[in-house]
């Protein structure tokens, strides 16, 4: 069989087989989101620091983009790389002083640290593989762009209004506050 | 084609328009003062304070249509309620709210800081609570949370030429968002679980998961921490002491009394809509939230020498009390419901008691300046009025019949007696303990004001302003009211929500 029909018959899998390009993707964009976030955190540069930020969270953009959920995909990438991570970068080049090498935290810090992280880590990871290992997705793209306009202007019309009232307020908030005077 | 277009023709929603009518006035009235700003500038000033007080005033007025109607309003499938329930606390928040700006006219005018500004989050701050008391939806909740906390984090840092104020500021805002972050991936669980935002099909689907409960526990304790952040319960207080102590002292009220409240309202909400049946989850963490916030909290508060941190730290002792009725209220619904009901006539009474003492608290500092215990000693001799309306309030929160305190304490060990459980006992004990612990360190404070001598020998009496002198009247009279005759909040908090939760 060649590979083309392969991939073909990978359309039409029963619950218990598994796409295999999708895995093979995932894969790769979660251990190279797992190699930067490490980085990230070790690194002694503030700079690269905001870098690898960009490389996790294309790499949670790419894996919304690949369960079909596209709008939370661009989102992700437009909010967080596109606004988060350049405020970050503007905010450590206008601050003097903190641009370039990092002291670091201390051993203990460190220590701590790294405890409650793998604690954590190994309590969710168990509860989330004893509650979903046999869940499946739907085939079906989750919901499209169009519903989720839909939803916010129906079921949701209250809390998005109330987004604008938050968002007004902490603008106005966050001018008085950083102004000089 | 033209099938996938009708399949996603919009869906106009059905809005009760009576039902948001609070919600839109406070939003018009929040929309006034920003808009007189930009318009009239500096010249609106005098006048700002006013208007959010009316505002405030204003949306009590669709409250009591709304309370005359008696009807249950369901928007939205459910996740937008307006019950009795939704009504008593959105009534409490907007007291609160009005108090707080009656507490603030002068000390913002004075300080100089941006009132108009100021004026505009303490609404956006109230709105966010009113949305709480009627949010039946993970969205909703969260929406209305950050609504409420995100101006609060400004607010704190308002005093901005003040390294204290912006350190705490930056500390609350920091935890805050730590505290969200971890609600929300609890929130993130929940969903995941049961494939809804409404609380009720979460709780429907919580109670038939049966055996796979391991992830669903995980999103209960994320979802609580959050909210005990929220509230100031051991052990996620540590922001208290220094928030409240840097922040100015109007936001300092509104934080221990509205904020505290709506994350009140929030956890009630969830646990009695959505977690009930999990009471085997929730009842031991609450258990756990009330005896140490009780302990830890007056324990400390013995130790404090700055009034305000006295306050922070009795402020969580008092967030005990308030929670330990949960911590047996997963008993069926005769149990459940008086649970709710007397953490809510705990929240009422516990808004007027503590708002009242701050109202005094801030009265005083505008002669002495300063925070510290000793400042307050003989101000009988100068400040007469003050001193009686404090010792009520003080003497209110300890617990002391025939005010309000009193009954709300009465309610909360009524609660813990009646259930019938072993650990509703212990904890009653811990709470009785406390509340000699509490009396200790409130009569001493009124001690030092009665018989104390002042500590600079100034006998000048202190200006009292017109706003403050309603502000005291307004929690001395609902103190006195509902410690003398407690039926009258009873009346008022025998609400449920296990009706509608099922």
């Amino acid at each position: 069989m060649s590979m083309l029909a392969a991939v073909a018959d990978m359309d039409r899998l029963t619950s218990g087989e598994a796409l295999v390009a999708q895995n093979v993707a995932f894969a790769v964009m979660a251990i190279t989101m797992i190699a930067s976030a490490l980085r990230m955190v070790t690194t002694r540069n503030v700079v690269h620091a905001a870098l690898y930020l960009v490389i996790v969270l294309s790499g949670v953009a790419g894996i919304f983009i690949l369960l079909g959920a596209e709008f939370v995909g661009v989102t992700q990438v437009m909010v967080y790389i596109g606004a988060i991570v350049v405020l970050f970068l503007f905010g450590i080049m206008l601050t003097k002083g903190s641009f370039g090498e990092d002291d670091g935290v201390s051993g203990e810090r460190r220590l701590m640290a790294g405890l409650v992280g793998l604690l954590v880590f190994g309590v969710m990871t168990a509860a989330l593989v004893d509650s979903f290992a046999d869940a499946e997705l739907a085939r079906e793209a989750p919901s499209t762009t169009a519903e989720i306009a839909d939803s916010i202007f129906s079921a949701y019309i209250v809390p998005f209004e109330a987004v604008s009232v938050l968002l007004l307020a902490a603008l106005i908030g966050a001018i008085v506050v950083a102004r000089r005077d | 084609m033209t099938d996938a277009l009708l399949l996603l023709a919009f869906q106009r929603p059905h809005i009760d328009w009576h039902g948001i009518a609070p919600e839109l006035v406070l939003l018009t009235a929040g929309a006034l003062i920003t808009l007189v700003d930009i318009v009239f500038l500096e010249k609106a000033r005098p006048f700002t304070a006013a208007l959010a007080g009316l505002g405030l005033l204003a949306t009590a007025v669709p409250l009591l249509t709304l309370a005359v109607d008696g009807t249950d309003r369901v928007m939205f499938d459910g996740a937008y309620v307006v019950d009795e329930f939704s009504l008593v606390v959105k009534a409490v928040f907007l007291l609160a709210g009005y108090v707080v700006v009656l507490l603030s006219t002068n000390y913002v005018a004075e300080g100089d800081y941006w009132e108009n500004e100021y004026y505009g989050l303490l609404l956006a701050s109230v709105m966010g609570m009113v949305m709480m008391a009627s949010a039946r939806d993970l969205v909703s909740v969260f929406v209305a949370l950050e609504l409420l906390s995100i101006p609060a984090y400004l607010m704190v840092a308002w005093r901005k030429r003040d390294l204290h104020s912006t350190e705490a500021g930056l500390k609350y805002y920091l935890m805050g968002v730590f505290a969200s972050a971890v609600m929300l991936y609890g929130m993130s669980l929940l969903y995941g679980v049961s494939g809804s935002t409404l609380l009720s099909d979460i709780g429907t689907s919580v109670a038939a998961a049966g055996t796979s409960t391991a992830v669903i526990t995980m999103g209960i304790v994320f979802i609580v921490a959050g909210f005990a952040f929220k509230v100031s319960a051991v052990p996620f207080h540590t922001w208290a002491p220094d928030v409240y102590e840097g922040a100015p002292t109007p936001v300092t009220a509104f934080l221990a009394v509205a904020s505290k409240a709506a994350g009140f309202v929030a956890l009630l909400v969830l646990v009695f809509v959505g977690f009930y049946s999990r009471s085997e989850v929730w009842e031991p963490l609450m258990w756990i939230l009330a005896a140490a916030s009780m302990t830890v909290g007056n324990l400390v508060a013995l130790r404090q020498t700055n009034v305000v941190r006295l306050m922070a730290y009795s402020g969580i002792a008092q967030t005990g009390f308030m929670i330990a009725p949960l911590a047996v209220a997963g008993h069926g619904l005769t149990n459940g419901d008086q649970a709710l009901s007397a953490v809510v006539t705990y929240l009422a009474i516990y808004t007027a008691m503590n708002l009242g003492a701050f109202a005094v608290i801030i009265a005083l500092s505008r002669k002495t300046g300063s925070g510290e215990l000793s400042s307050f000693g003989g101000a009988f001799s100068y400040a007469p009025g003050l001193t009686v309306a404090m010792t009520i309030f003080l003497f209110s929160l300890a617990g002391i019949p025939p005010l309000g305190g009193w009954f709300a304490k009465f309610e909360v060990f009524r609660v813990l007696a009646t259930a019938g459980e072993p650990w509703g006992y212990v904890l009653a004990a811990v709470g009785a303990v406390n509340s000699v612990i509490a009396l200790y360190y409130y009569a001493s404070l009124a001690r030092r004001m009665w018989a104390d001598d002042v500590p600079d020998g100034d006998h000048s009496p202190v200006p009292v302003t017109p706003s403050l002198v309603t502000a005291l009247t307004l929690c001395g009279a609902v103190t006195l009211a509902f410690g003398v005759a407690p039926q009258l909040v009873a009346r008022f908090t025998d609400v449920s929500l296990l009706a509608l939760g099922g």
